[in-house]
């Protein structure tokens, strides 16, 4: 038993744009965005944002984990809420106890790196879930819009069997500029790649990374993998500022995802760990405003969780965004006329949903003591034999569900029509109408397996709020 | 010892307004409309009405709440009216309120109304609304054709029927609406349509195309009920009676339990069941002369003629195929033209429904009168098919 990284998890939506419908839709103003136009990135469902995509992604860490976590850490720039906890919604929707402490870290694109040299330094008693996901919009015709990427990554730390452990960690501040969003700005600001490359990457990773095997007490050789958010050309000249093997650079996730923001070392970390060997050294580094570095040392238990933990799967699983429009749509940036049904007042009742924001945010219906019935929602009386107060809290969100009965809705207002939902059967007799997510029209069927992945249920623009509840979506590994 | 409704009471008259986009019209005019024709019919005078039921569902989209909308149009005496709501089984609630006053002797002569305005939205198709606080949270934001068009995939995939028959099916039942509907001056939608025109309509929520779906209309209807007894000491030789009044709400089984698989109407057969029962029916197929059902679409008329027992389970798209429902068929169904010519002002459809039962059975029904009838029915679906209100009613001759 010693203290370590005990799991590791990550998330990235299944919707990918390709890169030259971005190219081609805006060359008439941007042609020189054509050089950019490889590959796809990743774009979150208008049902996403950073803190769905981190429940995802702490979800595929916990999976198969059996452990107790005792804070919950979300790093992110582009958190839903300023002011309600965010991790503590993740809390809930992960079903984790009352006495977790929950931190939103923010305010860099190193919240989450920080948060990893601090816990890799800091030895504890207790475990800590480090959630990373960042959802940043970007400017139409923006090279952003090109390589930035909708994602999210977990780690857990504690104390177990360790995957890997850090063995040295180093940090550098420098109010380095090379972008920035002010508060309440949609969108980063980015200056010349040219300045940034020269004056930030290839001098301040190079003095951080030297900190960290100092920190480490190892030499450069020594390290097998480096993980660098940045391009491939940037990567190539930091490694020679930094005399390393360019080839031990991992891949930045550029051909199918594009940059996670605060996520995007965690995710090329838990990338990384899909294929380390034990024994493998690896450096992640986080750059902005100065920069992180840390080295982790893999271990024999890695095994064990290659294959059902990482990005990879969720790569795997891929739903073309053909059109440009729909992409801006999706991400609010274009106000189609949806009609006036899509004017509905999604006002909330505070006071109702805290009453039971338990069964929501957590998917908790109720399973009979007497009959051993589950259902959602749970109620006082049993659906099946009608005894009263016999309901034990039980969660339907790992559950895989069987569509009964489902529609593909064109009146219903959605911001990505159909709107589809059916009735979804549980084990143990529940079953459940259910708004569904990531189905392309013509996919669901009856007897279609689902699981439940948790959404935004609807948005209240009038006064700034958003509502999340669980959907079911197709499982993974299957080919629609 | 309950012995039920059937033969206490007798309908003395009815009213219905012309069913349609009544721009001109607000809830007011159309009660106004259904209520003259009513008290003509009946031959009584206004203040001889004692109590009154009033059915509306929207009251935010139209009259607002309360008896007020009823007691302040028609200038009633300051009797008791009491406003009634149980989704699209409303007007029928209304008249169960009204036939089960007179029938405890509580008064002599009830007025039944049932009224919806519901083209003052601005948009087609039933407006949006709130489903409560705690629902809200959770439950999808369903349209009706989207809740309804779940009947048809999974009775599809239970009786393993290919859905470009079902679809075949549906058709046949929207061609034979709209073809009873040309008959009628006051049904919405006057038009003959073909199968193809059903199986070419763009899709509303799959697999129900426009066509598939009825119609949305303001309208009003209206019935003046007494006992039988008063009935006859007031002169009437013929008149209507009431059979069978029955109301099956959901408990949640179909929306909580697996043990429901989403292809019948759970509600309207036990409902059915209880009609039958109380009005000595021991086979409705042979016994009933002719319905009107809740055909919010042609889907839930198709199962629905299943529920009912009409056809058999598995059955129904044969059924309907061979003309079974046609007017003239062996049980004629929707013969005024039905919700999906009339529309769904939803207080209304109930009432509207025993309007033409009514007519049927007097041999008032003009063009489209069938031959001597002896038993209609009225099927209502408040709600969904996973949790929804059911009622089924049958009226006949005074015996």
């Amino acid at each position: 038993m010693s203290y370590g990284i005990l799991s590791f998890g990550a998330y990235v939506p299944t919707m990918r744009l390709a890169r030259s419908a971005i190219a081609e839709a805006v060359a008439w103003a941007v042609p020189s965005l054509k050089g950019l136009a490889k590959g796809e990135r990743a774009v979150a469902n208008w049902d996403e944002d950073s803190l769905t995509l981190a429940v995802e992604a702490g979800r595929d860490c916990l999976s198969g984990i059996d452990a107790t976590i005792d804070n919950l850490q979300l790093a992110s720039t582009t958190v839903p809420f300023a002011d309600r906890s965010n991790s503590g919604v993740i809390a809930d929707a992960l079903l984790l106890p009352e006495g977790v402490t929950t931190e939103d870290l923010g305010g860099s694109r190193r919240a989450a790196t920080s948060a990893l040299v601090r816990l890799g330094l800091t030895q504890s008693s207790r475990s800590t879930l480090l959630l990373a996901a960042d959802c940043r919009e970007t400017k139409p015709g923006s090279t952003q819009e090109m390589n930035y990427g909708h994602g999210a990554a977990a780690i857990l730390f504690g104390t177990g069997e360790p995957i890997a452990i850090v063995t040295g960690a180093a940090s550098l501040h420098d109010d380095f500029i090379d972008q920035y969003r002010e508060a309440n700005i949609d969108f980063d600001y980015a200056l010349e790649e040219r300045w940034v490359r020269d004056e930030g990457y290839n001098k301040l990773v190079p003095k951080v990374v030297r900190a960290a095997l100092a920190n480490a007490k190892l030499d450069l050789s020594e390290i097998h993998r480096f993980v660098l958010p940045t391009s491939a050309a940037t990567a190539k000249g930091v490694a020679k500022a930094l005399k390393a093997d360019p080839e031990r650079f991992s891949d930045p996730l550029s051909a199918n995802c594009g940059d996670c923001g605060a996520a995007h070392p965690l995710l090329m970390l838990a990338h990384a760990l899909e294929t380390a060997v034990p024994g493998e050294k690896i450096l992640v580094i986080g750059f902005g405003q100065g920069a992180d570095a840390i080295v982790i040392e893999t271990t024999a238990h890695l095994a064990n969780l290659q294959g059902t933990h990482g990005p990879q799967r969720y790569l795997a699983q891929k739903r073309l965004c053909k059109n440009y429009t729909m992409f801006l749509s999706l991400r609010n940036q274009l106000d189609i006329d949806f009609g006036i049904r899509s004017e509905r007042d999604n006002r909330t009742s505070q006071s109702a949903s805290y009453r039971r924001r338990k069964d929501i945010t957590g998917m908790i219906g109720g399973r009979c003591s007497a009959c051993n019935t589950l259902q959602f929602p749970r109620a006082q009386l049993c659906v099946k034999c009608s005894a009263v107060d016999t309901q034990v809290g039980t969660s339907l969100s790992g559950l895989t569900g069987r569509v009964k009965s489902y529609t593909e809705d064109w009146l219903a207002y959605t911001p990505l029509p159909p709107y589809i939902y059916g009735n979804v059967e549980f084990e143990d007799g529940a079953n459940c109408m259910l708004e569904f997510t990531d189905f392309d029209p013509g996919q669901v069927k009856v007897d279609s397996t689902v699981r439940l992945v948790f959404r935004i249920k609807d948005f209240d623009a009038k006064r700034h709020f958003r509502r999340y509840f669980w959907k079911p979506a197709p499982l993974l590994n299957t080919k629609p | 010892m309950a012995t039920g409704i059937k033969d206490k009471v007798a309908i003395i008259g009815m009213g219905c307004s012309r069913f349609g986009e009544r721009w001109d019209c607000g809830a007011e005019e159309l009660i106004y409309e259904a209520f003259k024709e009513a008290l003509a019919d009946a031959k009584i005078e206004r203040d001889q009405i004692e109590m009154a039921w009033l059915g509306l569902f929207f009251q935010e989209q139209s009259a607002g709440k309360s008896a007020l909308p009823l007691s302040m149009t028609l200038r009633l005496p300051n009797i008791p009216v009491t406003r009634v709501e149980n989704m699209c089984a409303t007007g029928t609630e209304a008249l169960r309120g009204a036939v089960y006053a007179v029938a405890a002797g509580a008064c002599d002569i009830a007025l039944a109304m049932g009224v919806e305005k519901l083209k003052d939205t601005g948009y087609g198709g039933l407006p949006e609304r709130t489903k409560g606080t705690f629902d809200d949270l959770w439950l999808p934001n369903a349209t009706a054709p989207g809740a309804f068009a779940q009947l048809a995939s999974a009775y599809a995939a239970k009786h393993k029927v290919d859905m470009k028959d079902l679809k075949r099916a549906m058709a046949h039942i929207s061609v034979k609406s709209h073809a009873n509907g040309v008959l009628n001056p006051k049904a919405h939608l006057r038009k003959t349509i073909t199968e193809d025109d059903a199986l070419n309509a763009g899709v509303v929520a799959y697999p129900l195309g426009l066509m598939d779906c009825c119609g949305v209309s303001d309208g009003a209807a209206c019935a003046i009920v007494t006992s039988v007894e008063q009935a006859r000491a007031m002169g009437y030789k013929d008149f209507v009676t009431v059979k069978a009044m029955q109301l099956a709400p959901s408990n949640g089984f179909e929306m909580s339990n697996s043990g429901w698989d989403g292809s019948y109407l759970h509600t309207t057969r036990i409902a059915a069941q209880r009609a039958y029962a109380e009005a000595g029916i021991r086979n409705p197929r042979e016994e009933i002369s002719m319905m009107e059902v809740h055909d919010c679409f042609s889907v839930t008329e198709l199962v629905v003629m299943e529920d009912l027992g009409i056809a058999p389970e598995g059955g129904a798209i044969k059924a309907v195929m061979d003309g079974m429902f046609d007017r003239d068929g062996e049980v004629p169904c929707q013969v005024d033209g039905g919700l999906k010519c009339f529309g769904h002002p939803i207080g209304a459809s109930g009432l509207r429904m025993a309007y033409e039962m009514y007519l049927q059975l007097l041999g008032r029904a003009g063009d489209r009168q069938l031959a001597s009838p002896s038993l209609g029915l009225t099927h209502n679906l408040g709600g969904h098919p996973f949790r929804n209100v059911a009622s089924v009613s049958v009226f006949g001759l005074h015996a």
